[in-house]
């Protein structure tokens, strides 16, 4: 949107933007959490979310603001937002699996769709979002679909990170197929693996 | 096991809101419909979608799966279309979670696995 450019144009004008917000968005399970503390460790020396197997585990969003980092010959400093996984589906039963009673199953589930719905409301309010999408599955998911074509209509620039490319049965170049509009970043978020590639990459995107 | 599926005309939403769009679709599916409508729903649709979904979740209704193909709707082009009477064309299949066990797009091409 033009409005966003003039926006833009403004605040350089002005001595730039102070601080920008990132958001870190994607399917259940890709990776995000992962992702955000291996940010917040590499800049500030702590993480900031828990991590799980059990889907849905990042339940709100959770911020780490301040984050100052060096990229791209530049410094920038970010609020972190780790969002809630975006899901179509919520059934509690799933977790039971996982060694959950029906009642913590359910109040879980009950969490989950909250967040689900904040996260999508957080959609407008960022200033860059990283798309991380698990590089081992589908990248065509509608949830993918939905938050691309919801990012690109508000012009906010976007980075699709493709995650987990230490597993064996990574296949980055689908998700590069996928979405060949966009700059797609091959990392493992576990190991570290090609980090610094994401924030070159952050440094020329963040306005 | 019977499964039902009911295609919708484009003429049936055309003169449905955003909103009364997304009511529609949830209820159908919510009585155990799978939806394959003839139009993409726009991103802000879908959107909204996820989220009247998320809000109507319950130990029956565990929530949707849902495929779009086509434009959403929301470039200039569509737009300009849309604005005078005409057609963009696209296809969405949506169904209930419990019935539909599996969507998949590829990617011109969306192919559905039901049963209960």
């Amino acid at each position: 949107m033009p409005w966003r450019h003039i926006l833009d144009w403004f605040r350089n004008l002005f001595g730039g933007r102070k601080t920008f917000s990132l958001g870190l968005y994607g399917n259940v399970n890709t990776g995000k959490s992962t992702l955000a503390n291996r940010i917040s460790k590499d800049w500030t020396g702590e993480e900031m979310s828990a991590v799980s197997e059990i889907p849905h585990e990042t339940r709100t969003v959770i911020k780490k603001e301040k984050v100052r980092i060096k990229a791209g010959g530049r410094e920038l400093t970010m609020n972190i937002l780790d969002m809630p996984g975006i899901a179509t589906k919520v059934d509690y039963r799933d977790f039971v699996p996982y060694g959950m009673s029906v009642s913590a199953a359910q109040q879980r589930a009950k969490e989950a769709t909250k967040g689900v719905i904040e996260a999508i409301k957080w959609l407008e309010h960022v200033d860059v979002a990283l798309v991380v999408m698990d590089s081992c599955e589908d990248p065509y998911t509608q949830v993918n679909l939905t938050i691309l074509g919801n990012l690109e209509a508000r012009d906010i620039p976007v980075i699709i990170v493709a995650n987990k490319i230490d597993k064996k049965d990574s296949k980055p170049d689908k998700i590069k197929a996928a979405f060949p509009q966009h700059e797609v970043v091959e990392i493992s978020a576990l190991k570290g693996d090609n980090i610094h590639r994401l924030y070159e990459v952050l440094g020329r995107k963040a306005r | 096991m019977s499964v039902r599926i009911e295609f919708l005309s484009a003429n049936v939403l055309a003169p449905m809101s955003s909103d009364e769009k997304v009511e529609f679709i949830l209820k159908s599916v919510r009585k155990d419909t799978i939806l394959v409508l003839e139009e993409s729903l726009s991103r802000e649709e879908e959107k909204t979608l996820i989220t009247q979904t998320m809000k109507s979740i319950t130990a029956d209704f565990p929530g949707i799966e849902v495929s779009t193909l086509g434009p959403g709707y929301d470039d200039l082009r569509s737009r300009l279309i849309k604005l005078l009477g005409g057609r963009v064309g696209g296809l969405t299949v949506v169904g209930p979670s419990n019935l539909v066990k599996q969507v998949k797009r590829d990617p011109d091409k969306i192919r559905l696995l039901a049963g209960k």
